[in-house]
C-alpha cells in the first residue's frame, strides 16, 4: 500500500500567513485611502468643525504609520498591496 | 503541414540567413509571384488550426514569435520588408500565391512606404518628482497632516498632466521630422517594468538617412524637457505595415 502520506500537499505555514496577512491589509489600505479621500474632499467642502478635522486628520495619519510599520514587519512594500484586476487596472492608485 | 507566411519582400533573391530556421527549425522557402517574395516554411497544421487552445501557453507563443521576428529580421536587414501578423498561415504554396496576386498593389505600397526607412520608437516616462513633498517631515497636527495629503494628491495629478502636455509636444516634434507617426496606447508598468507612467509611446517611420538627426532631437528633447525619454530601434516596420493604411 502507498504511503497516505505521499499525496498530501506541503503547505507552508509562513508562506500562507503571509499570503493571508498581505490579503488582509490590501483591504485595509484600500478603506484607509477611501477614507482619506472623503475626509480631503469634506474638508474642501467645509464640511467639518476644526476639532472634527482635527481628529479625523490625527487619526488617518496614525493609520497611516500603522500601515507602514505593518507592512514592514511583514517584509511587504506598499506595491505588494495592491492586486491587479486585470482590465480594471490596479485595486489602488499606483502612487499613493 | 501548411504553409506559415513571415513577411512579403521584393526582389529577394535568396531565403534569408537565419542559423536557426523558421518555426520549430523548419526550412524557410521563398514562393515567387507577381514580383513579390513571400518569405515561408511549412509547419504544424494541428498547431495552427486550433490557435485558441494555445493562446494561454505563453511558452509556444514565444517561441514562434521569436522564430517569426528573427526571420522578418533578417530579411529586414537587406531588402524593403512587409512583415505578416504572428501566425498567419494558408493551406499550401498556392493559396499564398492567390494572396501575393490578389494583394500585389497592397503589398508594393506597403514596401514603397517602408522602402529606406526604420522604424523608431519613443517612449515619454513621467519624471519621479524629487522626493514629492514627503521630505516634508512629520506633520504637526491631524489639520496639517489632511492638508499635506491634499498637496501631495494634487501635485500628483498635476504632475500627469504636466507630463501628459509634454508628451504631446515630444510627439508633434518627432513626428514632423518622420515620414509617419503613430501613438500607441501607453503601455502598464507591469509591461515597462518601470515604476513611473508612461505618457507616450510612438512609433516613427524616419528616413535612414535622417537618423542621426532623429537622435540629436530625442537627445535635445529629452535634456530640455521634464519628462523621461527612451529612444528604441532601428526596428522592423512592424507598425507600419498596415495594409489598409
Amino acid at each position: 500500500m502507498a504511503d497516505p502520506s505521499e499525496n498530501r500537499i506541503e503547505i507552508d505555514k509562513d508562506a500562507v500567513r503571509r499570503d493571508l496577512m498581505k490579503l488582509v491589509l490590501t483591504i485595509v489600505e484600500l478603506l484607509r485611502q477611501l477614507m482619506e479621500r472623503q475626509a480631503i474632499r469634506r474638508v474642501e467642502n467645509s464640511e467639518l468643525t476644526e476639532q472634527q478635522e482635527e481628529d479625523l486628520g490625527t487619526a488617518l495619519m496614525l493609520l497611516s504609520d500603522a500601515m507602514d510599520e505593518l507592512t514592514e514587519q511583514f517584509g511587504l512594500t506598499p506595491a505588494d498591496l495592491n492586486l491587479d484586476l486585470g482590465p480594471l487596472g490596479p485595486l489602488l492608485p499606483r502612487d499613493r | 503541414m501548411i504553409t506559415y507566411l513571415y513577411a512579403v519582400g521584393r526582389d529577394l533573391e535568396r531565403v534569408p540567413d537565419v542559423g536557426s530556421g523558421g518555426i520549430a527549425g523548419g526550412a524557410l522557402r521563398l514562393v515567387d509571384e507577381a514580383g513579390l517574395q513571400a518569405v515561408v516554411s511549412d509547419v504544424d497544421r494541428e498547431a495552427f488550426e486550433d490557435l485558441e487552445a494555445h493562446r494561454e501557453d505563453l511558452a509556444w507563443l514565444a517561441e514562434v514569435a521569436r522564430a517569426h521576428h528573427g526571420v522578418v529580421e533578417a530579411v529586414g536587414r537587406e531588402h524593403a520588408v512587409a512583415p505578416l501578423a504572428l501566425a498567419t498561415v494558408y493551406l499550401d504554396d498556392d493559396r499564398v500565391r492567390a494572396v501575393l496576386r490578389e494583394s500585389r498593389a497592397e503589398f508594393a505600397a506597403v514596401l514603397d512606404r517602408v522602402d529606406g526607412r526604420d522604424e523608431w520608437g519613443v517612449k515619454a516616462y513621467v519624471r519621479p518628482a524629487a522626493a514629492r513633498s514627503a521630505a516634508a517631515g512629520r506633520p504637526s497636527s491631524g489639520a496639517a497632516y489632511l492638508r499635506a495629503r491634499r498637496e501631495a494628491l494634487r501635485e500628483g495629478d498635476a504632475a500627469i498632466a504636466a507630463a501628459e502636455r509634454e508628451a504631446d509636444a515630444v510627439d508633434a516634434a518627432v513626428a514632423a521630422l518622420a515620414v509617419e507617426a503613430r501613438r500607441h496606447p501607453p503601455q502598464d508598468r507591469s509591461l515597462t517594468g518601470r515604476s513611473e507612467q508612461m505618457v507616450l509611446n510612438g512609433a516613427y517611420l524616419v528616413e535612414r538617412s535622417a537618423t542621426d538627426e532623429l537622435r540629436r532631437l530625442v537627445e535635445e528633447l529629452a535634456r530640455d524637457g521634464s519628462v523621461d525619454l527612451e529612444l528604441t530601434g532601428p526596428w522592423v516596420p512592424y507598425s507600419f505595415a498596415g495594409r489598409a493604411s
